[in-house]
């Protein structure tokens, strides 16, 4: 062995020597970035799930201090004959276009069938689509609907229809409370109540409880219809007066 | 970069060129995952009320864990998302991004095949659908990517402009 050959084998081995310890080094430093990132995150995540459970504790006790009146307690709202052999169930959106669509193809025949006593409607109104508003329209129609209900039943079915033929557009603004207020009292709800429960969201942790309830009851779109408890595969007109032909037999 | 005993200059130099456009293809990657997974995080953290119930919706975890998952999934998809953009300990934040891809493309697979009708919540888009088949192929699209991405991620780690690079991170012998 020549003493070239030798000392470049040693400056190899050096250099191999350098770069494994500057690896070393690099995933030590690596583990402790990991470690450090992981806490801070974990830290994160952690107290926020905390305080957002909290929060929805006491959103729920305030719902229980808060219930509308005349409103059943799974969040129904009755209308018809107590007598009727049918009982159809709806899941609706105020700000829901396909509800809108289910109104205008099945209200008539439905009002129909409850004057004749043969129906009674359980409406179930959520409010699952306050992304579509830019003023959380789905949760502040839902309360007025609760308002109109708790002071005057009567003019439930009224409100509801004029709810639905103003729908406001998605992605909008919604109805303004005023004008929320002037359709309650149109539809024979008592000013002095109403006002006061629309513009101050008397009931909106009892919308986010109806609406949790609906979730957790294995409902995810609306409508949902149900005639004497059986889920409905499609809104359209046929089917539906089938289904409820077929339970009033 | 160093390189152990290369055998010949031309293979240096091919290898060099296929590193750097590996680099490139990785600040890609991050990128694409990071922007992805922060921008759909943010949707989701807006409106936690709305992810509690996509969470719930596909029948999947019991109703006890449910609220707290649905608050923390978009926190931890931010957290994650922000690391990527940064290049910050890419290659574990890249296993999180893969791992939860695959349950969220596990997840819409699931509740296709059981026929659920669900307002798929997982990339935060809302609202009724008659026909879910369109949200179900997006999402399946999305989250595949995801994976592929991930998966380069975590075998390719080094990429351009990362925090890992800057703070002298990385310790792969083959990048």
């Amino acid at each position: 062995m020549t003493n070239a050959r030798t000392a470049k084998n040693t400056r190899d081995k050096a250099a191999e020597l350098r770069a494994e310890v500057a690896r070393r080094e690099a995933r030590r430093r690596s583990m402790i970035a990991l470690a450090a990132v992981a806490a801070v995150i974990a830290v994160i995540v952690g107290s926020f799930v905390l305080v957002q459970n909290t929060k929805r504790d006491t959103l729920t006790s305030t719902a229980a201090s808060a219930l509308p009146a005349n409103v059943g307690d799974d969040g129904s709202i009755v209308v018809g004959k107590a007598s009727a052999p049918v009982t159809l169930t709806v899941y609706e959106d105020f700000q829901c276009p396909a509800c809108l669509s289910f109104e205008q193809a099945n209200g008539q025949q439905i009002k129909t069938w409850v004057d004749a006593g043969t129906v009674k409607v359980s409406y179930r109104p959520i409010a699952f689509l306050d992304r579509a508003s830019t003023t959380r329209y789905s949760t502040r129609s839902l309360n007025a609907a609760a308002a109109v209900v708790a002071s005057a039943p009567d003019a439930f079915p009224a409100f509801h229809d004029a709810l639905f033929a103003s729908q406001p557009a998605e992605g909008g603004a919604g109805l303004p409370d005023q004008q929320l207020i002037d359709l309650a009292v149109e539809a024979g709800a008592p000013k002095d109540k109403v006002t006061p429960a629309i513009e101050g969201l008397t009931y909106e942790a009892w919308t986010a409880k109806v609406t949790d309830q609906a979730s957790k009851d294995g409902v995810n779109q609306t409508p949902t219809l149900l005639v004497n408890g059986t889920k409905l595969d499609s809104f359209a007109p046929d089917t539906v007066k089938q289904a409820v032909e077929a339970a009033a037999k | 970069m160093s390189l152990v005993s290369p055998p010949s200059s031309g293979t240096t130099f091919s290898r060099t060129l296929s590193l750097s456009r590996a680099r490139a293809l990785s600040t890609a990657a991050r990128w694409l995952i990071g922007g992805v997974y922060t921008v759909f995080g943010l949707a989701k953290l807006a409106d936690i009320d709305t992810t509690i119930r996509s969470v719930r919706a596909y029948q999947l975890l019991p109703e006890s864990i449910v609220p707290s998952v649905g608050t923390a999934l978009p926190v931890v998809e931010i957290a994650v998302g922000v690391l990527l953009l940064l290049g910050l300990v890419t290659r574990p934040a890249a296993v999180v991004t893969g791992l939860l891809s695959l349950a969220f493309f596990i997840g819409v697979s699931l509740a296709w095949a059981r026929g659920l009708s669900i307002e798929c919540g997982c990339f935060g888009n809302g609202g009724y659908t008659s026909n879910p088949v369109p949200g179900y192929l997006r999402e399946l699209a999305i989250n595949t990517a995801m994976i592929l991405a991930s998966l380069w991620l975590i075998r390719r780690p080094m990429s351009w402009i990362s925090l890992d690079g800057a703070l002298r991170l990385h310790h792969h012998p083959e990048a």
